[in-house]
C-alpha cells in the first residue's frame, strides 16, 4: 500500500515516483497550483512549502521522503485567507504579478512560528531565498513586521 | 518595451463607442448577452513589427457589461503582467459610470481582433486608453440615467447617477443600475459624452488596490503555468544552446523507455519572429518525468554560425567600434568648431551587457490542436502574435486559433515573443494531445531573448563658463531589428533618435552609429534601450560637472536652460522640475552633512513620454556599495492609481538595481554560460533600499509607468558611488560575476 502524505490537513497516497519532488507532485498529481515553479533548484524560493511547520523548498524535496509528514501550502494556511500575514499583504497591496507571493508567504509564515518579533534585519535573512523580480521587497518587509504586531496582539 | 516610436508623434483618433447589446458576435466573442453592452474601439494604428491594422467598421477594444442582477464586467483587452493595468484601466470606467467598484468583475478578453490589437508593450496602455476608456463609461451612465429618467417621466437633467443607483432628484426614488441594464440598452449611444472634473473622480487618482490580490495571496490566481484541461500531457523542451544551430542526431531510445513517457518530439526552427528557434522535447505524464527523460537524451547540434560568440570579446570590439569614427547619424550646429574653441574637453565610454527578462513564471503554455480547432492558454503580451505565428505554422485563419490569455507571472518583454506557445502546438500536432509545455529556468536564461549589450563613446567640449559646447555620441549596439531582419549590423537612424532628442537639445552635436551585427536573439527588456542612454547621458553630465567644478544639479539646469528646440519646451520644464524635487526630497542640498563615506547622485530619463528622476543615496568606498535611499520623482501627467504607480517605481528601483550591479548574460562559445539564479545574481530583499517615491501632481493627459523609472536608477547610483568615494563606474554592471 502507498504511504500517505498529509497535506492541508488531507491524507493522500504517495503514488508516484519517490524522487519526484513535493512542488510536482503537488501540482501535477494533485492540481493544486497555489505552490509556484520558479528554478526548480531551490535558488528562488518560489515553490516554498511547510514541512510540520518549517519552510521548506518543494521543488528539491523528493515527496518520499515526506511520508507521515503534515504539509501546508498557500492554500491550506489559513481556512478563509485571513491568516495575519494574507491580511498584512492585502493591507500594504503587495502583490505585484503576485506569482512569488505564495512562497514569500509560506517562508514569512515560518518565520514568525520562530520567531514571532523579527528585526527588519531578521526579516531580511529569513526572506533571503525568496526573489520577487517585480520589486515588491519594501511592501514584504512591511507586511511581515504588521503581521508580527498583529500576531502579538492576538496573543496578549 | 516600444514597438514603434513614430507612433507616439501622430495625432491619436478619438474613440468609438457602440451598444452592442443587441449584436449577435457577442456570443462569438465569448461574451454572455442580457443587460447593458457597450463597446469601445479605440483607433490603434501599429501592432507587432510594425505591421498596421486596418480597422473594420467596429472593432471594441473594451467591452462594459451592466448584467441585469447588477453586476458589471468590464473586460480590457490589454495583458496583465503585474504593471496593474487591469485595475488602472477599468477603474476609470468604473468611475465615469458612477459604478460601486466592489460590483466590478474584470475579465481579460481572449486573443481576439474584435478588441483590436491587444499587444501590450511600450508603456502604451494608459496613454492610448485613458480618455476612450472613460468616454465609454460616461456613455453607459448617460445611458441609464435616460432609461431612468422615462421611467419616471421626468427629463434627464433631473437623475443622478451614483453608487450604482441612478435617483430621482424630485423625490430621491432610486433604481439600480441591474433593473435599468436592459432598459438602457434600448437608448442610443451619445456622442462625445461629457468627462468628470477631476475634483470629482471617485476611483481615477486614488491608491486602489488591484483588483485580483485577494487570490494571489491563497494561491488560486491562475497563470498561464497552472492551466490544467482534461488529458492534458507534460512536456519539457531543450534548445541547441547557440543561436542558428540545428539538431544533427537525437538518440531517443532511453528517454522513450522511461515509465510515463510517451514521446520525444523534434522541433525544427520555424523562421518567422518568434518562432521556435528549434528543439527536442519529451512527453511524459508529468513535469517531473518529462525533465527526468529530457537529460536521458543523447544530442548533438550543429552549433552553426554563432558557436564563436564571445561577449567579453565582442564587448570590447564594440568599444573599439564606438572609441573610432563610425557611420553619421544626425548633425546639428557646428561640432568642429565647439571642439576647437573648448576650454576643456572629456571623454568616456560607457557599456552595458545582455540582459535576461528571467520573470518569476517561466515560460509556459497549454496548447491542444485538433483537425479543425487549436486551442492556446498562456500569459502572453502579444495574443495576435501567437495567432499569427501559428496560422501560419498550422496553415489555418489567424481567427481560428483561440488564445485564452491568462495572468502573467511577470514577463517585462519576454512574453510578447512567444516561442514556447508555438512548440507546445508542434508537440501537440505531433503527438494529439493537449500539451502543457513548461520551460525550465536554465532554457529560458540560456536561449531566450536578451536585452541588447551596448557601448557608447561620447566625446563633450565644455565653453569658457563651463557649459557644454559639443557632444559627440556614438553608439553600438544590435537592435531589436535583428530579429525581423537578419541582414541588419548596426542600429538603424530611428534607433538612436532617443540619443539625437535627447531633451538637453545639444545646439553642436553629432550622433554616430558604430557596427554591431546580433549573434543571439535581441528582444524588448523592460525599458528597452532608455537603459543605456539613460545610463551615458545621466552619467556624462554627472562627469562634466566635476569637470566644470560645478554643482551636478545646477549643471543639469544650465543643459536643460540652454536647449533652444521649440517643440522640447515643454520636456525642459517638466524635467527640470523633478529634478528640483528630487534634490528636495532626498536632502541632496544638505549632502555636506553626510557621514563620510556617503554621497548622493541624480539622474534623470524621458521615456515612453513619462518622465522619472532619481536621487539614490548610497554608502561606498568604491568596491562596496550599500544603497540606503532611493527618492524618486514621477511626472506621468494625471496618474490613474497612485499606489499602482508607486509600486511601478519602486519595482523599477530593483530591476534598476539588478542590473547596475549585478546581472549580465555572459556568452562563451556561442552559448550561455549563466543557467540559474545562483548565477545570475538578481537582488534580493537583504539589498533593498528605502524608496520613497513622489508624484508630480497634474492635470496633463496621463502617460505609461511600467518602463519608465528603470533607466534612471543606474546612473544616479554610478553618481552617488562617484560622490561618496570618487570611483567612477562606467560598465552595466558595476559588479558582473565571474561565471
Amino acid at each position: 500500500m502507498d504511504k500517505l502524505i498529509n497535506i492541508n490537513g488531507q491524507n493522500f497516497p504517495i503514488d508516484v515516483d519517490n524522487d519526484m519532488p513535493l512542488l510536482w507532485f503537488l501540482r501535477d498529481r494533485l492540481e493544486q497550483t497555489g505552490t509556484k515553479f520558479g528554478c526548480g533548484g531551490g535558488f528562488c524560493g518560489a515553490c516554498t512549502v511547510q514541512v510540520d511547520g518549517v519552510a521548506t523548498r518543494s521543488c528539491v524535496t523528493p515527496v518520499g521522503i515526506l511520508a507521515g509528514k503534515n504539509i501546508t501550502t498557500i492554500e491550506g494556511l489559513s481556512e478563509n485567507g485571513d491568516h495575519p500575514l494574507q491580511k498584512a499583504w492585502l493591507d500594504n497591496n503587495v502583490p505585484q504579478c503576485g506569482y512569488c507571493q505564495a512562497g514569500q508567504i509560506m517562508n514569512a509564515a515560518s518565520l514568525l512560528k520562530e520567531n514571532p518579533k523579527p528585526s527588519g534585519d531578521e526579516i531580511d535573512s529569513a526572506m533571503q531565498g525568496n526573489i520577487c523580480r517585480c520589486g515588491t521587497y519594501q511592501r514584504i518587509k512591511k507586511a511581515i513586521s504588521q503581521a508580527a504586531d498583529e500576531l502579538a496582539r492576538e496573543v496578549s | 518595451m516600444t514597438i514603434n516610436l513614430n507612433f507616439n508623434k501622430k495625432s491619436e483618433k478619438s474613440a468609438k463607442i457602440e451598444n452592442l447589446s443587441r449584436r449577435s458576435f457577442l456570443k462569438t466573442a465569448g461574451l454572455a448577452t442580457g443587460g447593458l453592452v457597450i463597446g469601445i474601439a479605440i483607433p490603434t494604428q501599429t501592432m507587432a513589427h510594425g505591421k498596421k491594422i486596418e480597422q473594420a467598421a467596429f472593432n471594441p477594444n473594451a467591452f462594459i457589461h451592466i448584467q441585469e442582477n447588477g453586476d458589471t464586467l468590464i473586460y480590457c483587452g490589454r495583458c496583465e503582467m503585474g504593471q496593474g493595468i487591469s485595475t488602472a484601466l477599468p477603474a476609470a470606467v468604473a468611475d465615469e459610470l458612477e459604478a460601486d467598484w466592489s460590483r466590478v468583475t474584470v475579465k481579460q478578453g481572449d486573443a481576439d481582433e474584435k478588441y483590436g490589437p491587444q499587444a501590450t508593450g511600450g508603456s502604451a496602455s494608459i496613454r492610448r486608453m485613458f480618455i476612450p476608456m472613460r468616454e465609454a463609461g460616461a456613455a453607459a451612465k448617460l445611458m441609464l440615467i435616460a432609461a431612468a429618467a422615462k421611467v419616471w417621466n421626468i427629463p434627464a437633467e433631473q437623475c443622478i447617477a451614483k453608487n450604482h443607483f441612478v435617483i430621482n432628484s424630485n423625490n430621491q426614488q432610486k433604481l439600480s443600475y441591474g433593473e435599468l441594464a436592459s432598459l438602457a440598452a434600448n437608448i442610443t449611444v451619445p456622442e462625445k459624452p461629457a468627462l468628470k472634473a477631476k475634483s470629482e473622480y471617485n476611483y481615477i487618482g486614488k491608491a486602489l488596490p488591484r483588483h485580483d490580490q485577494g487570490e494571489v495571496v491563497v494561491g488560486k490566481r491562475i497563470y498561464g503555468v497552472d492551466t490544467k484541461i482534461p488529458g492534458l500531457k507534460y512536456a519539457a523542451i531543450t534548445h541547441c544552446p547557440v543561436f542558428g544551430g540545428k539538431l544533427k542526431s537525437v538518440e531517443k531510445s532511453a528517454a522513450l523507455a522511461m515509465k510515463g513517457v510517451s514521446a520525444v518530439v523534434e522541433i525544427p526552427r520555424f523562421d518567422v519572429p518568434y518562432g521556435s528557434i528549434g528543439g527536442v522535447a519529451v512527453v511524459a505524464d508529468n513535469n517531473w518525468t518529462a525533465q527526468q527523460a529530457l537529460k536521458k537524451l543523447k544530442i548533438e547540434w550543429d552549433l552553426g554560425e554563432n558557436q564563436s560568440y564571445d561577449t567579453q570579446a565582442y564587448k570590447a570590439q564594440l568599444v573599439k567600434n564606438v572609441e573610432s569614427p563610425a557611420q553619421v547619424a544626425t548633425e546639428r550646429g557646428d561640432l568642429t568648431a565647439a571642439f576647437a574653441s573648448a576650454k576643456q574637453k572629456h571623454s568616456a565610454t560607457y557599456t552595458g551587457g545582455h540582459l535576461s527578462h528571467s520573470p518569476m513564471e517561466p515560460n509556459a503554455s497549454v496548447v491542444y490542436v485538433e483537425k479543425d480547432k487549436c486551442e492556446v492558454w498562456a500569459a502572453t503580451q502579444a495574443p495576435a502574435a501567437i495567432q499569427d505565428v501559428l496560422s501560419k505554422y498550422l496553415k489555418r485563419e489567424p481567427k481560428d486559433i483561440i488564445v485564452h490569455v491568462t495572468m502573467a507571472g511577470g514577463a517585462f518583454g519576454r512574453k510578447f515573443k512567444c516561442d514556447y506557445v508555438h512548440e507546445a502546438a508542434v508537440i501537440s500536432e505531433k503527438t494529439g494531445s493537449p500539451i502543457q509545455l513548461t520551460w525550465s529556468r536554465e532554457e529560458d536564461m540560456r536561449t531566450g531573448y536578451y536585452h541588447s549589450i551596448s557601448a557608447q563613446h561620447i566625446e563633450a567640449s565644455l565653453d569658457n563658463n563651463g557649459n557644454v559646447s559639443g557632444w559627440l555620441h556614438r553608439i553600438a549596439f544590435p537592435p531589436i531589428d535583428s530579429l525581423f531582419n537578419p541582414a541588419t549590423d548596426r542600429p538603424s537612424k530611428g534607433d538612436v533618435s532617443a540619443a539625437d532628442d535627447y531633451p538637453f537639445g545639444l545646439a553642436n552635436y553629432r550622433s554616430e552609429i558604430g557596427e554591431a551585427k546580433a549573434h543571439t536573439r535581441i528582444g524588448w527588456y523592460r525599458a528597452v534601450y532608455a537603459i543605456f542612454y539613460g545610463f551615458s547621458f545621466s552619467s556624462m553630465a554627472d562627469e562634466l560637472a566635476y569637470k566644470a567644478g560645478k554643482d551636478p544639479l545646477i549643471f543639469l539646469n544650465n543643459l536643460y536652460d540652454a536647449n533652444e528646440i521649440v517643440e522640447q519646451k515643454e520636456q525642459v520644464k517638466r524635467s527640470k522640475n523633478i529634478l528640483a524635487l528630487a534634490a528636495e526630497k532626498s536632502g541632496y542640498h544638505q549632502r555636506a552633512n553626510l557621514p563620510k563615506g556617503q554621497g548622493i547622485g541624480l539622474a534623470i530619463h524621458y521615456s515612453f513620454q513619462s518622465y522619472v528622476a532619481m536621487a539614490v543615496r548610497v554608502e561606498s568606498d568604491g568596491d562596496n556599495i550599500k544603497v540606503l535611499q532611493v527618492d524618486c520623482v514621477i511626472d506621468c501627467g494625471q496618474v490613474l492609481n497612485k499606489d499602482g504607480a508607486t509600486a511601478q517605481m519602486e519595482g523599477a528601483v530593483v530591476m534598476g538595481m539588478s542590473l547596475a550591479l549585478s546581472t549580465e548574460v555572459t556568452f562563451r562559445n556561442g552559448a550561455v554560460v549563466n543557467s540559474n539564479f545562483h548565477n545570475y545574481p538578481v537582488m534580493r530583499i537583504s539589498d533593498m533600499p528605502h524608496v520613497n517615491v513622489h508624484i508630480v501632481e497634474s492635470d496633463i493627459k496621463p502617460t505609461g509607468l511600467g518602463e519608465p523609472g528603470v533607466a534612471p536608477f543606474a546612473p544616479a547610483l554610478a553618481n552617488a558611488v562617484f560622490a561618496a568615494s570618487g570611483k567612477r563606474y562606467r560598465d552595466l554592471p558595476f559588479k558582473p560575476m565571474t561565471v
